[in-house]
């Protein structure tokens, strides 16, 4: 039960200009799963390593609890790290492994057994504690090494892209395990990933990185809702922007004038919406109603993609199949925007 | 891991690093000290008079040492050839075929870079002498296969065992002979194997003792003997030279190869037998 | 052609070479040892070689000394190694100059190294010029007998010279392909420093640091140029022995220097063993 916080936090690697984190700062509070998200060399590894100790940054402060943990050698920080590739000791079995943490800490070996028992059936591969780590398959190995690094109770879990190596089925029951465990234990935990349908489905929270700077660090509901910005809403996915200003509830654009929620803030920017609420209209006389032509009709499966053209903007609607049926290219369509899912970005 | 609290820690390291690498460069310098002397006696701690005439001594016609550098490059080029030849057929078979029996075979070409040459060059030394290649120049350079050969052969099949066979296959259906895709895609595909492993196969050769006392009986007297018979007869002055003259060809085969060369490539193996 | 000729005729001239030469050697040595060699009319194999050498003192001098001096290198030149190797992995100023002088002397054959340190540590030589200068010693005879000592100092320091770099080289290598992360994630783990270095990476270096050992020893037990030259007269390393009664002018010592280099050998073959048993099978068992 601990709370982080990173105070400006930078890390600026010996003979390199660019620094690979620039002045982070973050409150993680006690027993929430947070995600560090963004692109591969964003300095989200870094952060993590240094948190755990095993990197020094070269500014700032790092508290658990309000007490600075600096001069904390890593085996004394209370946080443990899971590497990306499990790295477990190939020479060990699995129950060795597991066991690692606890024998450095000299604990009684018959203690260790009974521990390593019990993790192994948290993880659910009650009968593989004699297997050598070559013999497991990537989820079992990755089980390992979460068993290996809770069964020393850490005050805060650090998960280095904990579902990247797995397959799609096996990330759902990997996420369901790590959700619970936590829950179980609450532990402060903190993963990064650069995959941000893995940073949604597992985090309470998500701080999104680019470019070693933090863009927004909040629920993963407002990252589609309401993001920052232009490129904090591409990384979610989106594709839709029109760009102009905002102001009284109306908002100026090419597309002519669109009404827009009241709390919207007055300024320059662009409007952004999901696809999925793009709505299509038989009726062309309703507000924020446009005339749009089909570009590309892409079915996948349970829904269906239309890649649309409003005169100088091109926007992605995803609609319902038996909505998009007897469409073709080239149609011309009535869509419609209603004020509540519009959110200005600037 | 925190950096800037262990300075003590850290010039403890710069100063053990000191120490190892002054300990590995320093015991060739006083040979070359000693070529360049004109007497130099205890407790001078640096010759009071220098001299080139060990040097003069080393390249003239009596001293024999031109003579035996000749033989000497010889012995090396003529096992080093034919370690390559005999080294790649057998490299490709263990890097590119898993096959019945293979660790077997592994294990006896492993057995020669093990086992040292004093316990096999007694026994070949009686079937040379009735075969009269004692003292011969080709006896000496059939048993320095011995050493040569197995690492010919471990690094090539370490070359092999990263060659992709599928580009001779390309090349034959291209319409190569079988002879033009050895030549224009094979050869060049291994050749950096082949220039390492040989250069190094060279350094083998060149620093044989035992092999060749026995083998060349007296009769052969390449750079490493002349070498000890120096040593062993006070003459520090010429021994000095003559090792100079002995080391050049590993320095420079090192300065080519510095870049290439990492503990993990069979190459290394080399050094235990230098 | 199938694989299997193909494979076979890849091979054959190199089998030919190891078989004939190598094992050939091995054989008529193992033979005469026994005096056993029915081509010049020695039929009746006997233990007199084994007998005579056995129930010679010097014999056992002799063999003690070389397991001292093979023994006390590869120890020392592994733990060294393994120390140099640590110091050479941290990335730091002048790496590439520092890289290339640590591997310089790995193409210096052995005899110039020991021909340096007869220069170096005999008592009239640079450390004892050295010592004079610091009036340390007042004459040479006051410097220790480093060199063509009974305890064969100089021959174990040139060994460990001459090895340190070799053994690094592997090890370095080793810790390259390793990386850091293992480490790190056990000092994640709670491992003090040193308990990372202990459990973790030295287990994981054990194999190269193993096998680079054996071809030490085994290089150590058998060489003889470096003995011949720096070792004291009495006892000679154990291949001077056999070198000395195969040359000496009576001819009956020769099945006694076969003897000598047969268990030499039958001690290769152990190291080999055990190289093959441990040392294949943790490599296997690593990526």
């Amino acid at each position: 039960m601990t709370h982080v916080s990173l105070k400006n936090l930078s890390k600026i690697y010996p003979g390199t200009q660019m620094p690979a984190l620039d002045n982070l700062s973050l409150e993680i509070p006690t027993g929430e799963l947070t995600a560090l998200l963004g692109p591969s060399g964003c300095g989200k590894t870094t952060t993590m390593k240094m948190i755990a100790g095993l990197l020094e940054p070269s500014s700032g402060d790092i508290t658990f609890d309000g007490k600075s943990v600096l001069d904390e050698k890593p085996e004394d920080r209370g946080a443990v790290m899971v590497f990306q590739n499990y790295l477990l000791f190939p020479y060990m079995s699995v129950a060795e492994n597991i066991g690692f943490g606890l024998k450095m800490r000299k604990t009684d070996p018959n203690q260790i057994k009974k521990r390593v028992g019990e993790m192994l059936d948290m993880v659910k591969l009650p009968d593989l504690g004699n297997r050598k780590p070559s013999e497991l398959s990537g989820g079992q190995q990755q089980r390992v090494a979460l068993a290996r690094a809770l069964i020393i109770q850490p005050d805060v879990l650090l998960l280095d892209e904990p579902l990247s190596n797995l397959d799609a089925h096996l990330r759902l029951e990997m996420r369901d395990l790590i959700r619970s465990l936590q829950q179980e234990m609450k532990i402060t935990t903190i993963f990064v990933t650069h995959d941000q349908e893995e940073a949604v489905v597992l985090a309470d929270k998500i701080a999104l990185i680019l470019d070693g700077k933090m863009k927004q660090y909040d629920t993963p509901q407002a990252f589609y809702d309401a993001p920052i910005d232009e490129a904090t809403a591409r990384f979610f996915g989106s594709q839709n922007f029109i760009h102009g200003s905002a102001k009284d509830g109306i908002f100026e654009s090419s597309l002519g004038k669109i009404s827009i929620p009241k709390n919207i803030k007055t300024g320059q920017g662009a409007l952004t919406f999901r696809p999925e609420n793009v709505q299509i209209q038989q009726d062309g006389s309703k507000d924020n109603t446009f005339t749009a032509s089909v570009d590309n009709i892409i079915y996948l499966g349970t829904q269906t993609r239309l890649k649309l053209k409003l005169s100088d903007v091109e926007i992605d609607a995803i609609v319902n199949p038996r909505e998009a049926q007897g469409l073709s290219i080239g149609d011309q369509i009535n869509i419609r925007l209603p004020a509540e899912i519009l959110w200005k970005v600037n | 891991m925190s950096t800037r609290k262990n300075t003590p820690l850290q010039s403890l390291r710069v100063l053990s690093g000191i120490v190892l690498i002054t300990w590995l460069v320093l015991p060739p310098i006083p040979l070359a000290i000693w070529s360049f002397a004109k007497g130099w006696y205890f407790p001078d701690i640096l010759p009071k008079r220098w001299t080139l005439n060990a040097w003069e001594y080393t390249f003239s016609n009596t001293a024999g040492v031109i003579d035996s550098l000749w033989i000497t490059i010889w012995i090396s080029l003529a096992a080093t050839f034919l370690s390559i030849l005999i080294g790649v057929p057998a490299g490709r078979a263990l890097g590119m075929y898993k096959f019945k029996g293979k660790e077997f075979i592994e294990l006896l070409i492993l057995a020669p870079v093990i086992v040292p040459g004093i316990a096999v060059v007694l026994g070949i030394h009686s079937v040379f002498l009735f075969m009269g290649l004692t003292n011969t120049v080709t006896g000496v350079i059939l048993v320095h296969l011995i050493p040569t050969l197995p690492y010919m052969t471990l690094v090539m099949s370490g070359i092999f065992a990263n060659y992709d066979a599928a580009f001779e296959d390309q090349a034959r259906s291209l319409g190569a002979s079988p002879f033009k895709t050895f030549w224009y895609v094979t050869l060049p595909a291994i050749m950096p194997g082949i220039i390492v492993g040989g250069l190094f196969a060279f350094l083998v050769s060149w620093s044989q003792y035992i092999l060749t006392l026995l083998i060349g009986g007296g009769r052969v007297i390449t750079l490493p003997l002349l070498l000890f018979n120096f040593a062993t007869s006070g003459r520090n002055d010429i021994t000095g030279a003559i090792g100079m003259i002995y080391i050049l060809p590993g320095i420079v085969i090192l300065l080519l190869t510095a870049k290439h060369l990492s503990g993990r490539s069979g190459a290394v193996g080399g050094f235990g037998q230098i | 052609m199938s694989d299997r000729k193909k494979i076979a005729l890849l091979l054959l001239p190199a089998m030919l070479v190891i078989v004939v030469l190598f094992f050939g050697g091995l054989t008529i040595g193992l033979m005469r040892s026994f005096n056993y060699m029915p081509i010049i009319g020695l039929t009746e194999p006997n233990f007199q070689a084994y007998i005579s050498i056995f129930s010679d003192i010097e014999f056992y001098h002799s063999f003690l000394l070389t397991f001292h001096i093979a023994f006390t290198s590869t120890v020392i030149s592994s733990i060294l190694a393994i120390g140099a190797a640590l110091l050479l992995r941290r990335s730091f100023a002048g790496k590439f100059i520092v890289n290339f002088l640590f591997q310089l002397n790995l193409t210096i054959p052995h005899l110039v190294g020991a021909i340096g340190m007869l220069y170096l540590f005999s008592q009239s030589g640079s450390f004892a010029r050295l010592a004079a200068e610091w009036q340390l010693i007042a004459r040479p005879s006051d410097f220790p007998a480093l060199v063509f000592d009974p305890y064969a100092i100089g021959i174990i320091m040139q060994y460990v010279w001459k090895e340190v770099p070799f053994i690094g080289v592997i090890v370095l290598a080793n810790m390259q392909a390793i990386g850091e992360d293992y480490e790190s994630v056990a000092r994640s783990l709670g491992a003090s420093k040193w308990q990372s270095f202990r459990h973790v990476l030295m287990p994981m270096i054990f194999p190269g640091v193993l096998s680079a050992s054996i071809i030490v020893f085994a290089f150590t037990f058998g060489a003889y140029e470096i003995p011949a030259l720096l070792g004291a007269n009495y006892p000679a390393a154990l291949p001077v022995l056999a070198y000395q009664k195969y040359t000496n002018v009576d001819l009956a010592a020769r099945p006694e220097a076969m003897a000598m280099a047969v268990i030499i050998a039958i001690l290769c073959a152990i190291l080999i063993w055990i190289y093959v048993r441990y040392c294949r099978k943790r490599i296997r068992g690593h990526v």
